[in-house]
This record gives structure tokens, sequence and C-alpha cells, in this order.
């Protein structure tokens, strides 16, 4: 056993994979955050639509203007003449009209200017490129093209440029004028005036590296996907999926595509993006969107229309697994990203490992599985890697050990197993869990008492924990040893049928045991006892996680808790979307900010409401967060809710009860150990040992100590000794005054490391 | 190592005493041990019976904040 408390380095060049690469995809697959939101998904030139509403909503007309000209050298055609795929697939077109993107992409080119800076330099290229056409398409190819430095020449019958886009587009001559600049911006060389034909074509192409034409110049018809004839030569193709306008553009993006792939000398089928309407799987909850009316287009809209028609944007992303979750919240990451990276941090073998305190601050409570559209299961993702770190000696000791020793504690100093007095055997054991005896060890007295009384075949009793604290802490053999431990112990109480106080201690028992039922289970079946609490008020009930997917439970926590005469509201996080109190996954131990979050959440919906709880870690941490909350065996057998007891608190509290069973049960007279002194302790140091989670003990076994050995340093300035005395694998430190046996502590600090001389 | 941090200095004159040994501490040569790192620091030191002295401010600042990078290498 004290192995498993042996401080290793972590430097072991220990490696094991967590998933194999296609489980990895597999799991993180199932987010779809990073999935397109479905405007982008449908428009053929991928448009950024969510980021250019975004941009317009807050009056960045220039940048909404930046990302249509990245798609395309005039978006002003294409704002005319698109049919707008993009709003039919718009999510608020299942609640009222969807937003009019083309109309703001209208608004957008007219109300800013033509960007005078250059932007990036690009390097001029040498490759010539001929185009021969006046179709929209041509003129789009030599433009794009020649934005992109390439040398085009362009041969047009055309006489002038407006000659030119009248050719290009039916649209108002108002419109085609604006779009002058836009091809002057792009430098390419134009040749009005030519009378194109094939044989034109045929004689003038030798001079150039690469040919474009337009649909009436071409011999033969040419791939669908790159437009390239056989002599990878590009003219449109024959199929057209969408209006003039739209499908021109689209196929000039292409077929700039196809010339880039022809000068990197690849197959122009070679590592092409995905082209045309795309699938998105992204979810979007429409149940959180306000109705909000479209904005008329009357000509066109002005400036603060097209603010407010681009407001309308829902702005699409799936936050789902965020709404609930403190944890993802406090690492801005979705689980596909946080997946990888946890994945990530396994894997290192020498450097910092900066995930961890990620992966070591979920509660692994499961709210993620079902909040998800998918049912991302985070919690094992943590938890494995958990296991995973431990199993390559990567894990750091310091992390849990506080946990796994009060585990011990529970299992060693704090067990106790008895039979009911006067039964050989017993049908059941009542196992109230480590957190019911360390927190309200009356109300487990008074559990028990009642359940010796009215439940028939004889009730065993077991304070113990039920090992879940070294799963939870990724302690593989440790948690089978404790297992080992419970089954040999329940083995000499006869196998009884666990009655668990606990959902927690109910679902890992349930593992490892043939018959575990829960303490409300007995209480619907045997009624309340006489004189239970009466509760005229409305209340809400905290769903426990362990419970997650037990409605049987949750159910008959309600059920008990309306006999008690309790009128329950539900809240919208209730039964299987619960979040967790900061207590499950150990987050309490290792990340106290995320643990006082996840409490702040639990409660959030109300917090003025009085929450019943049946997990006595919830309601632990939901009072210590200044909530009103109460275990509902504690409203069963009227005992008074104390508030949230400290670290040493819980310790002694589980002794207590212990003593007090054997006392007054079994009758069995306990030896008191008198300590040899007395101590005093400030309501500052207290809470100072809390938060270094320091305990009492370790101070008296300290105290203890420097009386044995008198090591200490004297300080003449403040006439204070300071002692030294290291437990385990911490070094303890106490600054007191000492008068007689009786000692002022003033100061409880502690490290891991040893220090010597050297 | 070529410069030696000092993570504490001694007031002149010292006023911390070994209280087993009544003498005056003194700066002393002292080594933290952590997950097989080593770090030579100087300390007060018992020159008899070689009692390193760590102050809280130190242990709950500068070491605690080296544990917790040592504990993620």
């Amino acid at each position: 056993m004290t192995d498993h408390f042996k401080e290793r380095s972590t430097r072991d060049y220990h490696q094991k994979q967590l998933f194999a690469k296609e489980e990895l995809e597999k799991r993180e697959s199932l987010c779809t955050h990073e999935d397109p939101p479905f405007c982008n998904a449908a428009c053929p030139l991928k448009l950024d639509v969510k980021a250019m509403l975004a941009a317009v909503s807050e009056g960045d007309f220039a940048k909404g203007r930046s990302l249509l000209e990245y798609i395309t050298p005039f978006p002003e055609i294409l704002a005319y003449g698109c049919e707008g795929p993009c709003r039919r697939t718009c999510r608020r077109s299942e609640i009222e009209e969807s937003v009019n993107i083309p109309a703001i992409e209208r608004a957008v080119m007219r109300h800013s200017d033509v960007p005078k800076a250059r932007g990036l330099l690009k390097m001029r290229k040498k490759q010539k490129l001929a185009v021969f056409g006046s179709e929209l398409f041509t003129v789009a190819v030599a433009a794009d093209m020649a934005n992109k430095k390439y040398p085009v020449t362009l041969y047009t019958e055309a006489e002038n440029e407006m000659d030119l886009f009248r050719r290009c587009a039916d649209l108002d001559d108002e419109i085609l004028e604006r779009q002058l600049p836009l091809l002057k911006k792009a430098e390419l060389k134009i040749c009005f005036g030519t009378p194109l034909d094939r044989e034109f074509l045929e004689k003038e192409e030798a001079e150039y590296d690469l040919v474009c034409g337009a649909s009436y110049l071409k011999e033969e018809e040419v791939d669908p996907v790159t437009l390239c004839d056989s002599r990878n030569r590009i003219f449109p193709h024959a199929e057209k999926r969408y209006s003039h306008i739209l499908q021109s553009l689209f196929d000039a993006r292409r077929a700039a595509v196809s010339f880039e792939r022809i000068v990197q000398r690849l197959d122009p089928h070679n590592n092409r993006p995905q082209e045309g309407e795309t699938e998105s799987h992204l979810f979007t909850n429409l149940n959180y969107i306000p109705s909000e009316d479209a904005v008329a287009e009357n000509g066109l809209y002005s400036r603060e229309e097209a603010i407010r028609e681009a407001k309308r944007c829902i702005q699409c992303e799936c936050v789902e697994c965020f709404r609930g979750c403190a944890y993802l919240r406090a690492f801005k990451r979705y689980p596909r990203l946080l997946t990888r990276e946890i994945y990530n941090n396994t894997g290192i073998i020498m450097g910092d490992h900066m995930m961890n305190k990620a992966m070591n601050s979920c509660s692994l409570c499961g709210q993620c599985t079902v909040t998800c559209p998918n049912g991302y299961d985070m919690a094992e993702i943590c938890r494995a890697a958990r296991e995973n770190m431990v199993d390559t000696q990567k894990m750091s000791l310091a992390v849990h050990e506080f946990a796994l020793l009060d585990m011990l504690f529970s299992n060693t100093e704090g067990y106790l197993a008895g039979k009911q007095p006067g039964y050989e055997t017993c049908r059941y054991v009542y196992f109230p869990g480590c957190q019911a005896n360390a927190i309200a060890p009356d109300t487990v007295f008074k559990t028990y008492e009642d359940l010796m009384q009215r439940q028939p075949g004889g009730v065993a009793l077991m304070l113990g924990c039920c090992s879940v604290i070294a799963r939870w802490a990724g302690r593989r053999e440790l948690y089978q040893e404790q297992i080992a431990f419970l089954k040999e112990e329940m083995h000499k109480l006869g196998d009884p049928i666990i009655i668990a106080g606990c959902p927690t201690c109910r679902s890992t028992l349930q593992e490892h045991f043939p018959e575990v039922i829960g303490l409300w289970d007995v209480l619907k079946e045997i009624g309340l006892p006489e004189g239970s609490g009466k509760l005229q008020q409305e209340v809400m009930i905290h769903d426990a996680c362990g419970a997650r997917n037990d409605p049987d439970t949750q159910n008959s926590i309600r059920e008990i808790v309306s006999r008690l005469g309790a009128e329950i509201k539900e809240g919208n996080w209730s039964k299987e979307k619960s979040a967790c109190c900061g207590y499950g996954g150990l987050v309490s131990y290792v990340n106290k900010e995320v643990a006082s979050e996840m409490a702040e959440e639990c409660v959030r919906e109300d917090p003025q409401a009085t929450y019943i709880t049946y997990c006595m870690a919830c309601r632990d941490r939901l009072k210590r967060q200044g909530s009103n909350a109460v275990h509902f065996s504690e409203l069963v057998y009227g005992t008074a809710a104390d508030d949230a007891p400290g670290l040493s608190q819980k310790r002694r509290n589980r002794k207590m009860l212990k003593e007090k069973l054997l006392k007054e049960v079994w009758k069995e007279e306990i030896m008191q150990e008198k300590p040899e002194f007395t101590y005093e302790l400030s309501e500052e140091v207290r809470q100072k040992m809390e938060d270094r989670m320091i305990l009492e003990s370790d101070l008296l076994e300290t105290l203890q100590a420097y009386r044995d050995n008198q090591m200490a340093v004297y300080n003449e300035t403040d006439d204070t000794l300071t002692t030294r005395h290291r437990i385990g694998n911490v070094s303890f430190w106490v600054r007191f005054r000492e008068e007689n046996d009786h000692y002022t502590v003033i100061s409880v600090y502690s490290h891991r490391m040893t220090v010597r001389t050297r | 190592m070529p410069n030696e941090k000092t993570y504490y200095s001694l007031e002149a004159g010292g006023n911390l005493i070994c209280h087993k040994c009544g003498i005056r501490l003194v700066k002393g040569n002292a080594v933290f041990e952590y997950l097989e790192n080593a770090f030579p620091v100087e300390l007060p030191v018992c020159p008899q019976c070689g009692f390193v002295y760590v102050p809280e401010e130190l242990a709950m600042g500068r070491v605690l904040s080296v544990e917790k990078v040592l504990e993620d290498k």
C-alpha cells in the first residue's frame, strides 16, 4: 500500500498512447464546434458570411468589403446577381425570414470605398496567361489571376471597359460603372476590339504558358472539376448549377485553383479545397434566439439598415457543452480542441505538461455527454488521460495525494463494520459513504438507528469509502486494492444487500457487488419515520452527477421530498442535465477556483432557493458557496444542517461517529487517548490551514515531534519558536509560543521539497 | 552553478537561535531536493546540529511555485 505514496521523478522515459489515431479522430469528430456555419457551407465561393455580418453589425464595412473581395474580384456584380444559397440554409429561416445577406453585401459595397492600400506584397509571377472572351467567366479569371500577379492579357471583342462589363452581366450601367476601378486595380492588359474565333486562339496561345477561353471557343468538353481540356486549357463546363453570375464567378475561382496547380506542375485534380456546396453538422440551438423582424430593402439599405439587418444574424455556433459547464468555460476550449491538447499532453516525454491542470480539473460528471447533441464524453477522456499519466509515472503524486490519503483514512482509522446487534446474519448493510460520515455524522447515526428498527432482516453497517476517489485520481491499482478490501469485508458480513447513502457510492459499488440499492429506495418503501421534518415551502432539487443516468433515483428523491411536504420547482438544469458541485473528479482539491465556479453554476438559476441534495458532497459544496442547501436525509431525520465543516473537522467527525456507534450500538468502551499537551488556534490560523490543506492531526504530530526532539528555531524578534517535522512526502512547519504544556500556534505551513545542508 | 541565488537574507547580527543547541543560526549552504532535482541555496543553518530553517514566505512563495513547475515536468 505504501508504495502508492512513494514520490517518484516524473522525468521517466515512459510513454503510452492514450488512444489510437483512429479512435482519437472518431472522438474528436463528435464535436462540431468548428464546422462551418450553414450559410458558409452553402456558398460555392465560401464567403465567410458569419464574419462579414459580424463586421457589418459593428459598422465595420471596410472589413465586410475585404471579405467579399477575398472571394471574387467583382463583389458587387456578385451581390446583384447572386441568388443567395446562403439565405436558403440560414438557420433563422426556421423561425422567420432569413437574414437578407445579398442585400447586406450590396450595401457593404456601396457604403465602403475601394481600399487604397495594396495589401500584402505579392511576388510577380513568370507564367504568362492569355484569356480569350468577353463573358463574366473570362473577365473574372483575368482579374483574379492578375490580382495574383500573373502577367495576364485579355483579348475581347468589346470596344471599351463599359462595353466589356455590359457583355458580362445584365445589370444597370450605374452598377457596372462602379466595377471600373476594380478592373483598373487588377492591372491587366486588355486588347479591345479583337475578333475572336478558335483559329485566333490557336494562333495566339503559342505565346503563353496558360490559356483560358470563353465557352464558345472550346473544342471539347472540359473536366467538370478542374475545367481543363485535354491540353490543360481552361473553359467553362456545360453543366450549370447556379445562376449565370454566381456560376461564372464560381467557375473563375475553380479555374484559378487549376492554374495554380498547373504552375506547380501538379495534376489540376491535386490538393483542391472543398469546392461548391458542402455539408455542415454544426448544431445551432434556436431556443435562445429572440425573434427579430427583417429590415425591408427599398432600393438599397442605408448604413443603419444594413447594420440592423446584420444584427439579425444568429452567429451560429455550437456552445451546448459550454452553457452548463464551468470547467470548459474556464479553460476556454471546446471538447475537440481540449481532447487534442490533452492527448498531446499525455505524449510528452520530456518537457512541460501544460495540460495537466486541465485534465485534472474536469469533474468527470458526464454533463457534456448529455448536453452535447452528439454525446461527446469529455469525462472519459480526462479520466483515461489521468490513468495514462499515472501508468507512465508522469502524474505527480502531489496532485491527488491529499484526497487519496483521505480515502485511506476512511478505510482505516475511520473505518467501521459491524452486524446489527442480535443478528447472526444481516440481509442488508448500510453504507452511508465517506462524505456523509464526514459532514453529517448525526444524520448517519440517526439513519442507522432507524434502519435497524424498521428495515426487516437486520442491517449491518459499514463506514468507509467506496474507492471512487482512487478511480477519479486515475490510480487503477489502488482502486482495485480498495475494492478487494471492501469485497473481503462485505464477505465477512455475509455479503448482504448494500444500502448506499450516496448515489456515487451506489454506482461505483454496483460494478462490483451483486445488489446495491439506495437509501432513498428503502425510505420510499418503508415510508418516512415518525416526526420527520415538515417542509411547507418551495424547493429546488440539485441532482447528483452520480445519478445522472438513473431516472429511478431522481424520481424516488422527488417522491420523498414531496412526502416531506415541499413543493418542487424544476429548474432547466435538473435531472440528467445537472451540473457538478465541484467535488466530482477531485476538482476541489486540484483547482479550487473552477470547483467554486462549478458550485456557483449549480445554484445560478435561483441563488436564493432552498436546494435539496441527495449526495452529501453536493450539500457541502453548495453550502460552502453560501447557498441554502440541505441533504434530504437531514430533513427526514430532523437533524439540523451544520455549516460546511473544514478538512480537519471532517476527519474528526468520522472518528467521532465511529466511536459513538461503537459505544452506543455495540457497547464497546473506547479508550480515549488524552494528549499530553493543549494548544490553541486562532480563526486566522484555522483558515490558513484549510487553504493550505494542513490537518490538525499533522499539526499535533509536529508539536509532538518537537516535544520529543526539541528541534526548533527561536526568533528573538517576536519571541516565537518554529519547528519542522516530515510526515510522508510533506514537511510541516509550526510557529508557536510555548508555555509549560500549552502551545499558542501562530502559523502553520508546509512544503514537499526536502531540505538539508551540503 | 555560477551565481547561486540567495533566497533568504539573514538580518544583520542574526535574530535566529537554534533552540536545541542554543547557538545563533548562520548563513549556510543548503540544498532543496524534489523529484530528483536539487537546488543549492543559502539559508539560515545551525552550525552545530545542521537544522535548516525555511521561512514561511519562502516555503509558500518560491518553493511552492518551483514545486508546481517540477510536478508538471
